[in-house]
């Protein structure tokens, strides 16, 4: 076995110029997997901590029944907060932080223009520690736990409104108990974040304010929810939904941003998608390269044959080769991958505007662990496979024939 | 009991649409211990009666025996393991494997059935020390003259204490010189050894040592060891005035 690997390392190298080709074929596959996949797993990685970090938190959890009637932003679905709930939500395994927030329709009028909006009230105190990425994109104050009439408004809504900071607003919403209220705000931020229709509807105001103006003391609408780690989300969820039973619905944030998920998936599809371009151009390369070999070195194969060689061993042999050829190809481009990844980390990343967003970002390419995995599994085995039929028809050559070729 | 015996072989094989009749009905015996040369004009059929022998190829038609055993029908593998035991080929251009230096061409038969070890590298190094080789045991086939390439084909035969070496015009690309080295070292071997040699060759200083001449012609062995002188005589005036 020895000197079949030790015969097969030699034949590799006999054709520098030949193996370098195939060799960089193999790694140059690895190489543009591990930079494609760096790219858009830290592309991902925007994607859900700006959903995870800024909007939703990990978890949500809301009346049972309000994900049904949600997009009329509904007040009867409404929970109690700073008692029990909150503290058994707060006390489960895995869980670090509890906000909660009122998602209410009103209007929002500056003694020029009136137009709809959608509410988002939020306890600032716990508020950002859920969601530390939640303002990102503001122009201005943030809300603070101390003033309970000052808000933030998205960028575009003030553009048309034609506001600047410190303006007076008043925001006008019907109460639970469906008579219309209003309360004077004061435009402390503008918010410009990913989603267009944030930027264009939405006000941010402090829970205390829209609790008041909702007639809901001391009430809430949804509960966000941060984790330590999330890798055990779905984990946790199902244990949350077990210890509050089934009056209150937990759903995880690519349960809430399924569209996220999609994104996140289609990313995935086009990724493997090219990684399977690059495996197939290192597949045909091989086995050219495999079929060339065989070609060449005929009568050298006849030789062994008369010798007594067994045709498991020639097919061993040429598999051999190619295995040898695949540790180089992928050693080559595993080393240029994180080298090129470790260099623009060291750098700072890429700046990008991520999708719907028009602030700009810094990417980080990360390549999970996973994807390293798959790759150099996947690039090894179609090496292999692609010296299949070279292997076998090295090893069908009839003996006499093969001493007879030049 | 005879080392080779050839009975009613036949061979014939198809060239595009038409049919070459190789070998008529040969019959040949070989002794254990013979030192024997296959002659006769290109297209006679001398090197597919040794491809034959040697297990390269098989008959169409007839009864091959090697060392009492019947061939004829035995798998690849078989086959294989018939030529790695029983029998040792020396071939007119060396056909020495280039990635490897001189111990290991010669070792590669041993190694190949699983052998190993320092007994087994004792034994190449007596080998190539018997055809002259001590000095180039480190070398590849690309940094030897053509003589010692084929000493590395004579050991590499050897190794395997065959009961036959099949020696394919083993010296038709040497210079006079180095072919009676060659020549003169089987010959040691068959001496010595008592290793049986059958040589397809053209070379009338191979015919003069060689014991028995087998004449082909046609495909059919044509008895008569005088023709057979006779082509040596001629031979030896062709090779004179050359």
């Amino acid at each position: 076995m020895f000197t079949i690997i030790k015969l097969a390392i030699r034949n590799v190298f006999r054709n520098k110029g030949r193996t370098a080709l195939t060799c960089g074929a193999i790694g140059f596959g690895v190489w543009m997997t591990m930079l494609l996949g760096g790219f858009v797993y830290g592309l991902t990685g925007i994607i859900v901590d700006d959903v995870i970090l800024g909007r939703t938190g990990a978890l949500q959890v809301h009346k049972r029944g309000y994900d049904n009637v949600k997009d009329n932003l509904p007040l009867d679905f409404d929970m109690e907060y700073g008692g029990e709930l909150r503290k058994k939500i707060q006390g489960i395994a895995g869980v670090t932080a509890v906000t909660g927030r009122i998602l209410f329709a009103g209007s929002l009028n500056n003694g020029m223009r009136n137009t709809f909006v959608i509410g988002n009230a939020h306890d600032a105190e716990h508020e950002y520690q859920v969601c530390p990425s939640a303002n990102r994109g503001l122009l201005g104050q943030a809300l603070t736990p101390k003033v309970e009439t000052k808000g933030m408004v998205g960028f575009e809504l003030a553009e048309a409104l034609g506001a600047k900071l410190g303006a007076s607003m008043v925001v006008q919403a019907a109460a639970k108990d469906g008579q219309q209220n209003a309360m004077d705000l004061e435009m402390a931020g503008t918010v410009n974040n990913n989603l267009p229709i944030e930027s264009k509807r939405m006000v941010y105001v402090p829970l205390a304010m829209a609790q008041q103006l909702l007639k809901l003391p001391g009430r809430v609408t949804e509960y966000a929810i941060a984790i330590d780690d999330r890798e055990r989300l779905p984990d946790i969820a199902a244990d949350m939904q077990r210890q509050l039973g089934p009056d209150y619905h937990v759903q995880t944030w690519f349960e809430l941003r399924p569209q996220v998920l999609d994104i996140v998936k289609t990313q995935r599809v086009v990724l493997l998608s090219v990684c399977l371009v690059f495996l197939i151009i290192a597949v045909i390369g091989v086995m050219n390269t495999m079929l060339m070999a065989v070609l060449e070195r005929t009568r050298e194969i006849g030789t062994m044959m008369a010798v007594g060689i067994r045709r498991k061993l020639i097919t061993g042999l040429f598999l051999a080769e190619a295995a040898v050829m695949a540790v180089l190809g992928i050693g080559t481009g595993c080393a240029l991958g994180f080298g090129v990844i470790a260099w623009v980390v060291y750098r700072g990343g890429f700046a990008v505007t991520p999708p719907g967003s028009k602030a700009i970002v810094q990417l980080q390419p990360y390549v999970p662990d996973w994807l390293v995995l798959l790759v150099v599994c996947a690039t090894a085995l179609a090496t292999v496979l692609a010296a299949v039929y070279p292997a076998w028809r090295a090893s069908r050559l009839r003996p006499v024939e093969a001493l007879r070729a030049v | 009991m005879a080392l080779v015996a050839l009975q009613g072989i036949h061979k014939s094989y198809q060239l595009g649409k038409t049919e070459v009749i190789a070998l008529k009905g040969v019959d040949l015996s070989i002794e254990a211990g013979e030192f024997t040369v296959v002659m006769g004009p290109s297209g006679s059929g001398k090197t597919t009666l040794l491809n034959i022998i040697g297990c390269l190829d098989r008959a169409s038609a007839g009864s091959y025996q090697l060392d009492g055993q019947e061939i004829g029908h035995r798998d690849f593998n078989d086959l294989a393991e018939v030529r790695n035991r029983k029998i040792g080929f020396i071939f007119q251009n060396f056909n020495l494997i280039p990635v490897l230096n001189v111990i290991e061409n010669i070792e590669f038969p041993c190694v190949i059935r699983g052998e190993g070890g320092k007994t087994l590298r004792q034994r190449v190094e007596q080998v190539a020390a018997e055809v002259g080789l001590t000095p180039q045991l480190l070398h590849r086939p690309d940094e030897l003259s053509g003589g010692q390439r084929q000493r590395v084909a004579i050991a590499r035969a050897l190794i395997t204490q065959p009961q036959l070496v099949l020696a394919d015009e083993p010296t038709a690309n040497l210079d006079s010189t180095t072919s009676k080295q060659i020549i003169d070292l089987m010959l040691r071997m068959n001496r010595e050894h008592g290793v049986t040699f059958l040589f397809s060759t053209h070379d009338p200083r191979v015919m003069e040592h060689a014991r028995r001449v087998v004449y082909i012609h046609d495909g059919a062995i044509v008895d008569g060891t005088a023709r057979a002188a006779a082509d040596v005589a001629k031979m030896k005036e062709i090779t004179a005035h050359a």
